[in-house]
């Protein structure tokens, strides 16, 4: 009778045995049972929870997903993730199916005191940092799916970046190559930035071919003092994909956090930020954009914590919903007593394409400090008719004017982004969603 | 050129235009003038096909085509120009991006090859050259931060750059000092010619100083209530509208 527990959730099996961690720690083998055991408790999170109010994972729940390890690794060669490739010569480490793929990566140039690797790689230390608890606390019912993948977590990438450590743009591509059956691939991220190191990383999930599948991914980021790190996500997952993703992380005196997440793929998505500004004088700049259409559910929910005086964050959020979707944008900041002097923007925007298209939007702002700036605004509207009457008047067919327009939504947000070659691939990502819409 | 029958348009369920009947033939610039509130931008309008401005009676032939069936996009390809009022700000958009669509659109319908962005570049930079205007205008989003006089001469610009068969241009001499109103008005004068029809929608007789009209015709009351020659304009700014219309009942 308990609607709360989830119908399927019982049969995950904790993946005790994924081949890559199998000589794993006696320590984390018992944290991986206590997960599994809370997930079997809670089941998946329901909207009755307040934070799942706006997205219901009913079809994952409902769905039931094979082991990655059960399916033998696709034949695919580096040409045909080609398209999907940042440049032809950054740093790239790939997992296919949730497997790490050293013959389709290209790690062969990463300079010293710095480490690409995969999850079998990684030392004691990477574990401890990979198996936080997120950095922002909430219902523990809210993350009974970080439990899940904490049991479950087959393989990840590993990025460290020793103390004044430069790295050149590093990619981290999951591909999915859904099978007949549904399949589930639990994937466990961790970027570690050293005192002073300074790093570009660019993780991209993207799905080949038709199929339903589920990427659970969690990223775990350690920013230690004075480093920088420009993060980007784009999630171009399969239109029949489940993606449930959290990126958690920790600032450090005068740490440097940009983040910029595209969600355009899959048919539900919920996309977590967490961010604790843990130390004085750190900043995170936030900002993202969801793309969506057809029935697509995609969800983006951010939570900023500002633990110590003196930090920056801002987050820019922008929507494009057509047809039947919907979109979800959660902003929470929380400002402890401790952290004076915070200074913390978020705004986001939606643009409706349709009128049977829907956004939720909730800024949360809980301060307890005193002396801070926070602000939060929100608006949702439709494209612009005099501007769409003015530029067909000109010849402009209703598409085009309708492009036009969506792209100077958009636009805007991607030249913000600092790296070019970053940019760039996202500008493509975005033209190609753009052509797309018009061809459908 | 355009021929207007017995035009009736309405505006949220208001008949603004009652019955309007104009004919504009090739190589003529004719003025309609009206005191406010007489439907002039109404009239704009519903020549380029706005949502919201319904054609419930009567019919806009331009050569020889109902213009009514026509989306604006379609009209514009045709070879109809509405320089607007109040151009749009269009934050996002850059001008080269829209204007090189634009161009291109017409372009193609015309059965005319494409202009590549250097072709395009070279094109633009000539027009405005010719306009006096600096060709930074491209780069910057439509019309946002610009002055009125330079929104007018942009819609002036493009104009030239699409055209256009038939202008229809709506008060594009309000708000211009005298200086840009002579800018503007040789813009147009360089368009006059003999497979081209312009028309002036304008309240005051100022700029048709600088753009003679072959006709004029006075517009109240949703009506084209008397048409003359250019000294009707010069009748209009001595006498005022309230006697002309009166006089005309």
């Amino acid at each position: 009778m308990n609607v709360e527990t989830a119908p399927r959730s019982t049969d995950f099996q904790p993946f005790a045995r994924p081949e890559r961690l199998g000589k794993s720690p006696a320590w984390l083998d018992s944290v991986r049972e206590a997960a599994i055991e809370r997930f079997r408790k809670e089941g998946f999170p329901t909207p009755k929870l307040e934070s799942w109010k706006f997205t219901n994972l009913g079809p994952l729940a409902r769905t039931t997903f094979r082991d990655a390890a059960a399916i033998k690794d696709p034949e695919l060669t580096r040409a045909a993730l080609e398209p999907y490739r940042l440049t032809p010569d950054c740093h790239l480490i790939v997992f296919v199916n949730g497997r790490f793929r050293p013959d389709l990566s290209a790690l062969d140039h990463v300079p010293d005191g710095t480490r690409i690797v995969d999850l079998a790689a990684g030392d004691e230390e990477d574990l401890r940092a990979l198996t936080a608890p997120p950095a922002v606390a909430v219902d523990p019912r809210a993350r009974s799916l970080v439990d899940l993948n904490t049991a479950c977590m087959s393989d990840g990438a590993i990025v460290h970046l020793g103390r004044g450590a430069i790295l050149d743009p590093v990619q981290l591509l999951f591909v999915a190559v859904p099978g007949a059956e549904p399949t589930a691939f639990h994937l466990r991220n961790l970027i570690r930035a050293e005192a002073g190191s300074s790093a570009t990383v660019l993780e991209s999930y993207v799905g080949l071919g038709e199929g339903i599948y589920w990427t659970s991914a969690l990223t775990q980021v350690a920013i230690a003092p004075n480093a920088v790190l420009r993060h980007y996500k784009l999630q171009a997952e399969g239109r029949s994909a489940f993606h449930v993703a959290e990126t958690s992380a920790r600032l450090d005196h005068q740490a440097a956090y940009r983040m910029f997440v595209a969600s355009l793929g899959s048919s539900l998505c919920r996309n977590e930020i967490d961010v604790d500004l843990a130390a004085t004088d750190s900043a995170a700049r936030l900002a993202g954009t969801t793309l969506a259409r057809g029935s697509q559910h995609l969800d983006t929910t951010v939570r900023i914590e500002h633990s110590r005086p003196r930090g920056i964050s801002a987050q820019e959020f922008k929507n494009v919903v057509d047809g039947r979707a919907h979109a979800v944008f959660q902003g929470r900041i929380r400002v402890a007593p401790d952290a004076q002097k915070t200074d913390a923007q978020q705004v986001s925007r939606s643009l409706l394409l349709s009128s049977t298209a829907g956004v939720d939007t909730k800024p949360e702002l809980e301060i307890l400090a005193d002396d801070v700036k926070c602000s939060h605004g929100a608006t949702i509207g439709d494209l612009d008719e005099e501007a769409l009457f003015y530029l067909r008047a000109r010849g402009v067919s209703e598409a085009e004017a309708r492009r036009l327009l969506i792209d100077a939504f958009i636009g805007e947000l991607i030249e913000h982004i600092t790296v070019d070659a970053v940019r760039a691939y996202f500008r493509r990502a975005f033209d190609h969603w753009l052509a797309d819409g018009t061809r459908s | 050129m355009l021929k207007i029958e017995d035009l009736h348009v309405e505006v949220d369920h208001k008949e603004i235009l009652h019955g309007l009947d104009l004919e504009i033939p090739e190589g003529e610039v004719h003025a309609v003038m009206g005191p406010n509130g007489s439907g002039k931008s109404t009239l704009a309008y519903a020549l380029a096909g706005r949502d919201g401005y319904a054609v419930t009676r009567g019919r806009i032939l331009y050569r020889g085509r109902d213009l009514t069936a026509m989306a604006p996009e379609e009209r514009a390809r045709e070879g109809v120009f509405l320089a607007f009022q109040y151009p749009v700000e269009i934050p996002g958009v850059v001008n080269a991006n829209f204007l090189k669509s634009a161009v291109n659109a017409v372009r193609r319908h015309r059965g005319e090859t494409e202009l590549d962005a250097m072709e395009f570049l070279k094109l633009a930079r000539q027009k405005l050259k010719l306009l006096n205007m600096d060709e930074a205008l491209l780069s910057r989003p439509i019309n946002v931060g610009f002055s009125g006089g330079e929104k007018k001469r942009n819609e002036i610009f493009q104009m030239w750059m699409l055209d256009p068969r038939l202008a229809v241009l709506d008060e594009t001499d309000s708000g211009l000092d005298i200086d840009a109103l002579k800018v503007v008005a040789e813009g147009v004068n360089a368009l006059r010619g003999p497979s081209r029809a312009i028309l002036l929608i304008t309240h005051y007789q100022r700029l048709l100083d600088y753009v003679v009209p072959d006709k004029v015709h006075v517009l109240a009351g949703g009506r084209i209530i008397k048409s003359g020659g250019k000294e009707l304009a010069l009748e209009l700014e001595a006498k005022g509208y309230a006697d002309v219309v009166k006089a005309a009942a």
